[in-house]
């Protein structure tokens, strides 16, 4: 795939509300491929750059329920298949005594899932992003919010989105070499 | 951001409050008719279903106390949009107390408590030796009746003082009554969890007097909470159709009700199933009495339609964000849960008196009669007072208006 020698263009705002309207309006103008960047979690941010759904929860829960079947079969298979042992007369297979480690090993499949699928949907860690390649980025873990049209998107057009960035009333505006 | 246009906000409860109440108490009227026949009729069963109803209706009450004095320590704008309503329904607690004179009126006439009948009435020789010794340490009838004249205290205290300071926040120049709140919040929630195990034991667990389980205390607890925080969430649905209910109930405050739910929900099948698995596991003839009972005889059908819909099937409904942060949808399932905390304190308490599967008419009747009464003096609590502190410091966590993304909404 050939790289696009521009990643995308880039707008810079002062106040987090600022951002907020500004992702709105890059949102309903048509772009979808867009991402913000602030100091600090912003709530209603991620919304409004069109992101409302992510598949973590999904990762969890498959986490979760192999982590359950683990658990349950790993002790069927201990106490009733390969080392039988008569506790109390209670039947080999007694799945109420099971109950406390499937949970457990649910959690723990469940937790391990979460920190990995975050990563692995994320893509951290990452020690090259192209974003960094604008010197006044550093500011946004400062006090600068940043909005970004990436040039993947379908509407990108180098002059036309800059012009729209900048009637947003931003800071600057800059283009973000890959 | 400006919340000048929502500051201006009206913030009483709407009139259709008073009718609710009427309602209420017309129902609450009918069915005492139907109730007071049955007392005289079939005392014993009367009895038993106003322990049934008791139960479930001060489990509401105790429990919104109880969410409420976890909201004053930890704040939190989904606990202020519905303080009042928790506010509401802990100022029934008066009310409460006056509900259970009919209790020690059983007592004193022998009835469902068979700790309470003279001794030599008792045919098994176990339970007769078991209940000689305790009879005159424990389960006195002056004993019954002064804890409960001491748990009952306790709980009127806590609901005052949240109550007055709560109130002086409703008007400009109030103090700020933060602070207060955390010193009667923290020993508050301790306070209520020795009383109502201690309550528990002394109205439910000592139906049975020869089975203990040391978790039971806590069991009735989560129950009650889970009970609050249900009812509080139909109770903002219905506000939700009025101001100012409807600019403050955003759908973040209802996420965080839902998940009140599910942890609630949760934690009722921890507690439960940890009773369950150390009595299984023990498998003592002193303890597993209590399965026995309630797992052969038609009650094991009870109990099945218990773990099926009062924790797997409403534990995976709560698992999906977009169902908790709806409240239309969300309400339904508290309605469900509400209704599936009555059949679990009637699978707690009714087999005590019965072999097999018995439902009778004074099980409906009577708990809705108290019912009745009990939503029509929560309701008029509930009209009395603004639907929010609006001089409190956390109010502007409600006030403050939602940023606008209508697609979340």
């Amino acid at each position: 795939m050939k790289r696009d020698p521009i990643y995308g263009i880039m707008a810079e705002f002062d106040s987090a509300q600022a951002l907020i309207d500004a992702a709105h309006a890059t949102h309903q103008a048509g772009y979808q491929k867009i991402d913000a960047y602030s100091p600090f979690p912003i709530e209603g941010l991620a919304e409004e750059i069109g992101f409302h759904h992510d598949e973590v929860p999904l990762v969890v829960l498959i986490g979760g329920i192999i982590g359950g079947l683990t658990g349950y079969l790993m002790q069927y298979w201990m106490s009733a298949v390969d080392y039988p042992l008569n506790i109390g007369g209670k039947p080999y297979h007694s799945w109420p005594a099971f109950i406390i480690i499937t949970f457990e090993m649910t959690i723990l499949f469940a937790g391990i899932s979460a920190v990995f699928g975050m990563l692995a949907l994320n893509g951290l860690p990452m020690p090259y992003h192209p974003v960094f390649n604008v010197p006044r980025f550093a500011l946004a873990s400062k006090d600068r919010f940043f909005l970004i049209v990436f040039s993947s998107d379908k509407k990108y057009d180098p002059a036309a989105t800059r012009q729209f960035l900048e009637g947003l009333a931003p800071r600057s505006v800059s283009e973000v070499p890959s | 951001m400006s919340a000048a246009p929502v500051k201006q906000l009206d913030l009483t409860a709407p009139p259709m409050v008073k009718t609710i109440a009427q309602r209420s108490l017309i129902v609450g009227v009918v069915f005492s008719v139907v109730a007071v026949v049955l007392a005289f009729m079939r005392p014993d069963e009367f009895y038993r279903a106003y322990l049934l109803g008791f139960m479930c209706w001060l489990g509401v009450a105790l429990g919104s106390m109880a969410i409420l004095m976890i909201r004053h320590l930890t704040g939190g704008g989904w606990g202020m949009v519905i303080r009042r309503i928790l506010g509401a329904a802990m100022r029934t607690v008066p009310l409460l107390a006056a509900l259970f004179i009919p209790m020690i009126v059983a007592v004193w006439q022998h009835r469902i408590y068979i700790w309470a009948q003279p001794l030599q009435n008792i045919k098994d020789k176990h339970l007769r030796e078991h209940l000689e010794d305790i009879t005159k340490t424990y389960l006195t009838t002056n004993g019954f009746i002064l804890r409960a004249v001491f748990y009952f205290a306790i709980w009127n205290l806590l609901s005052f003082l949240l109550s007055t300071w709560s109130k002086q926040t409703d008007h400009a120049g109030a103090p700020d009554n933060t602070d207060r709140f955390k010193v009667v919040a923290g020993p508050g929630l301790i306070l209520y969890g020795f009383t109502i195990s201690f309550a528990a034991i002394d109205w439910v667990m000592s139906l049975d007097p020869s089975w203990i389980s040391t978790i039971f205390g806590l069991v009735i607890l989560i129950g009650e909470v889970l009970s609050a925080m249900c009812f509080a969430v139909v109770v903002e649905r219905i506000l939700f159709n009025y101001k100012p209910m409807s600019e403050m109930l955003k759908p973040d405050f209802v996420h965080d009700h839902g998940k009140w739910m599910l942890a609630f929900t949760m934690v009722w099948a921890y507690f439960n199933f940890s009773q369950w698995l150390i009595i299984w596991a023990g498998n003592l003839p002193a303890e597993i009495t209590y399965y026995m009972r309630r797992l052969n005889g038609g009650w094991g059908y009870i109990g099945l339609i218990i773990v099926i819909f009062h924790f797997a099937v409403p534990f995976g409904i709560l698992l999906s964000r977009s169902f908790k942060r709806n409240i239309r949808k969300l309400v339904w399932l508290a309605v469900w849960l509400l209704l599936m905390r009555y059949l679990d304190l009637f699978w707690i308490i009714e087999p005590n008196f019965s072999q097999t599967l018995k439902f009778t008419l004074a099980d409906v009747v009577v708990p809705i009669a108290i019912g009745g009464f009990w939503l029509a003096y929560f309701f008029r609590n509930l009209g009395a007072l603004p639907l929010l502190p609006a001089y409190d410091p956390s109010a502007g966590e409600v006030l403050e208006p939602a940023h606008h993304h209508p697609e979340n909404a």
